[in-house]
């Protein structure tokens, strides 16, 4: 008999993510896992289509890539034309930008942990995939279950409040916000606070707990070590809205700080992959190999000094300590980090509805094309976001770039599922539960495939199992 | 003027001669949809949804261009005219790039309203998907032709209220189009006087100003007729 010739993985789709997508393992003759690919299949030329276009128009254009981080769309966007008619919006604006920006990320965010992970945590991973998802935890855990819908809920009801829209980001537009915050959607929001926050501290139970009793195979999870990109405040303090970039490398020295978003074609390249859609993107001075980078919660706390509020700050001195002085590159602390950020997103939520000037009405200001080019970047749940136009002067989109948080660290979602391929998949023959285990360092990024590739919808993901000669030898597909 | 009858929908209704029935319907609160009717503008009878049904006539009428006469018994909601109306605005959606969530127009367009008048939850036909040319070169204004119906009021308000007569039309069936003057782009125009009437009286997405984002469009058509009963007391 021929010995068995070397084998591929291919898990697809990818369950419990936003998207289409399938991961190929590709196993080499003695049955253990060479390399681990996270494929992308859907591609929907939205740069393409915009082109032609009004600039202004894509703010209401760019949310609808994506109906989980519509907001940071529309806030990259805005900021890119606002850039164009070199104006500000004005200081009532920008904290309804941040309340509304604040929103989707605690929804985001709510979504990522209770609905799509926590399953894992609280049910196990090698529980049975039917009842692995929010279902199976509102039957075993209802009070879990419930506490993280209510916590989308209440990010959903921010932007409801503002702009009377759950999902879609209408209202933010160049130079402010077409609608005040009233005084009764204030407080309405403010007799949120406390329970949202005893949500998002629940989730933080969860997660030390698990991290507690395992943290073997916490501290082993896809680990490698990257670079970090994210926005800092001026004090070097974690912000999403507003402020400038920071590079930190893989031991945790600042590369860049205080960068201009507008600069981001000097520091991040991208390099195109024959088997994805998704490119990938690089640090430029240090080139494709040793420029790998990532974007996201975990990004973020690595690369802040501090949080703004008292709470989250707390949790992230504790984040930082399992770094010990470096960053933390444990992928499965994403969901830490992640809880972290919901947790000062509750916070400053309160913090910015306390501002006397929220409720304040002077709301936009006004320009016209100015500028030819226009880049404006947000952090959107998933990690910093670029969208960079360019117009003739009528103000007609010539060229449309959007770098999307899922892309950036597509890299390293590779990365990670080789690792965990090859500490958990030994042959084709392997069990549910361990393909599950590669499945979920995806699930750590919570990537949104939809945007980061320009695909529409949600769709399911498929696991290959692929031998040397690329014959799939096993194919989930759930 | 002499006083006539006529019956609309069974309901008796004495009139003046010479007035459409339109705006017999209008006077009586009956209700009938329109397009490319604006008042202030001459009818032109072109988006054929104010139909009516007259006694003795055999094809449908258009309510804006058809006069009344004296004992016309006329019908404005019977089942043909609802499956003509519903045919034409679904017409108007496949024939162009109709995109309403992320048109600027969005929740403040007259189709829109049409749509949602005559039920409209599908479209049967195949959209045409035409390559459309969106002209921005005007300092404050943008014309997009994605979203144009063909209604002509922007022909209309430009030649009849304005008298600049920047707008007309270019071609036939499918490949019809407005154009500015010669068929140059709008920003270049010699006979635009920038007013913005055009911008009002377009009763979509088509024709919009730079300067409002999505949500923020205010469109006044019925400044049109004001202006026009406000130049008349004038003369
Ligand atoms: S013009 Fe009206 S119908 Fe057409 S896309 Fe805009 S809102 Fe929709
Ligand atoms: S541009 Fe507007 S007003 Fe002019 S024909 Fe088209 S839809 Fe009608
Ligand atoms: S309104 Fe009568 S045909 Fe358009």
């Amino acid at each position: 008999m021929d010995k068995p010739a070397a084998k591929k993985i291919l898990i697809s789709p990818v369950t419990r993510i936003e998207g289409h997508a399938k991961i190929t393992i590709a196993l080499k003759d003695n049955g253990e896992v060479d390399q681990a690919q996270f494929h992308v299949n859907e591609f929907r030329g939205f740069e393409k289509f915009c082109e032609g276009r009004m600039y202004t128009e894509m703010p209401t254009i760019t949310p609808r890539i994506c109906g989980i981080c519509p907001v940071s769309h529309t806030i990259a966007s805005v900021k890119a034309c606002e850039m164009i008619q070199g104006i500000q919006p004005t200081y009532t604006a920008n904290l309804l930008r941040r309340l509304m920006h604040i929103g989707q990320n605690i929804s985001s965010h709510a979504l990522s942990f209770f609905h799509l992970s926590s399953p894992d945590f609280l049910l196990g991973y090698d529980s049975d995939p039917a009842s692995r998802n929010i279902i199976g935890l509102a039957e075993k855990f209802p009070d879990v279950a419930l506490k993280g819908i209510r916590l989308r809920k209440f990010g959903q009801e921010i932007s409801e409040r503002i702009t009377g829209k759950k999902i879609h980001a209408m209202g933010i537009v160049p130079g402010g916000m077409s609608y005040p915050l009233t005084i009764d959607n204030q407080q309405a929001l403010m007799q949120w606070i406390p329970e949202a926050l005893d949500a998002v501290q629940t989730g933080i139970r969860i997660i030390k707990d698990f991290h507690a009793a395992n943290a073997d195979m916490i501290n082993s999870f896809a680990t490698s070590p990257t670079m970090y990109l994210g926005t800092v405040g001026p004090h070097g303090e974690h912000e999403l809205y507003d402020g400038l970039l920071r590079f930190v490398d893989a031991e945790g020295n600042v590369l860049q700080d205080q960068l201009s978003p507008t600069r981001y074609l000097e520091f991040i390249a991208e390099r195109a992959v024959e088997w994805s859609y998704l490119k990938y993107p690089y640090y430029k001075p240090l080139g494709i190999e040793k420029g790998i980078y990532r974007v996201g919660p975990l990004a973020r706390l690595n690369v802040a000094d501090r949080m703004k509020t008292p709470l989250a700050q707390a949790e992230f001195l504790q984040f930082r300590a399992l770094g010990n002085g470096q960053p933390v590159h444990g992928t499965f602390f994403y969901h830490y980090a992640r809880l972290i950020e919901t947790l000062a997103g509750v916070e400053e939520a309160a913090m910015y509805l306390q501002d006397p000037e929220v409720t304040g009405t002077h709301l936009q200001t006004f320009g016209r094309w100015n500028n030819a080019t226009g880049i404006g970047a947000s952090e959107a749940p998933r990690g910093t976001l670029f969208h960079h136009y360019e117009t003739d002067d009528s103000g007609k989109l010539t060229m449309v770039n959007l770098l999307i948080a899922t892309g950036q660290n597509n890299p390293s979602m590779n990365r990670s599922i080789t690792d965990v391929a090859r500490q958990y998949v030994h042959g084709a023959e392997v069990a549910e539960g361990m393909l599950n285990r590669v499945e979920s360092a995806i699930r750590c990024y919570d990537p949104c495939l939809s945007c980061s590739t320009h695909a529409m919808g949600k769709m399911p993901m498929q696991i290959d199992i692929v031998n040397a000669g690329g014959e799939v030898l096993r194919s989930l597909q759930r | 003027m002499p006083v006539i009858t006529v019956y609309i929908n069974g309901q008796k209704i004495s009139t003046e001669s010479g007035v459409t029935i339109l705006e017999v319907c209008k006077a009586n609160n009956i209700p009938m949809l329109t397009l490319c009717h604006l008042k202030g503008l001459h009818d032109i009878g072109a988006c054929r949804l104010c139909l009516v049904e007259i006694e003795g006539v055999n094809r449908l009428l258009s309510g804006c261009t058809t006069q009344v006469a004296d004992n016309m018994m006329i019908r404005t909601d019977t089942d043909r005219i609802k499956r003509y109306q519903r045919i034409t605005v679904e017409l108007f959606f496949a024939e162009r790039n109709h995109v309403c969530a992320v048109c600027v127009a969005n929740g403040n367009c007259e189709l829109q309203q049409a749509g949602y008048a005559v039920g409209l939850d599908h479209i049967r036909y195949p959209f045409l998907y035409p390559e459309c040319n969106v002209d921005t070169s005007h300092p404050w204004f943008v014309m997009d032709h994605n979203r144009c119906i063909m209604c002509t009021r922007c022909v209309r308000v430009c030649t009849q209220v304005e008298g600049a007569g920047n707008w007309g039309v270019m071609n036939r069936g499918h490949d019809v189009r407005i154009i500015s003057d010669f068929n140059t782009p709008w920003g270049e125009s010699s006979t635009c006087t920038d007013c913005g009437k055009c911008v009002h009286a377009c009763p979509t997405g088509a024709i919009w100003p730079k300067a409002v984002a999505q949500g923020q469009l205010t469109k006044y058509p019925e400044m049109i007729g004001e202006l026009v009963e406000k130049r008349k007391l004038l003369q």
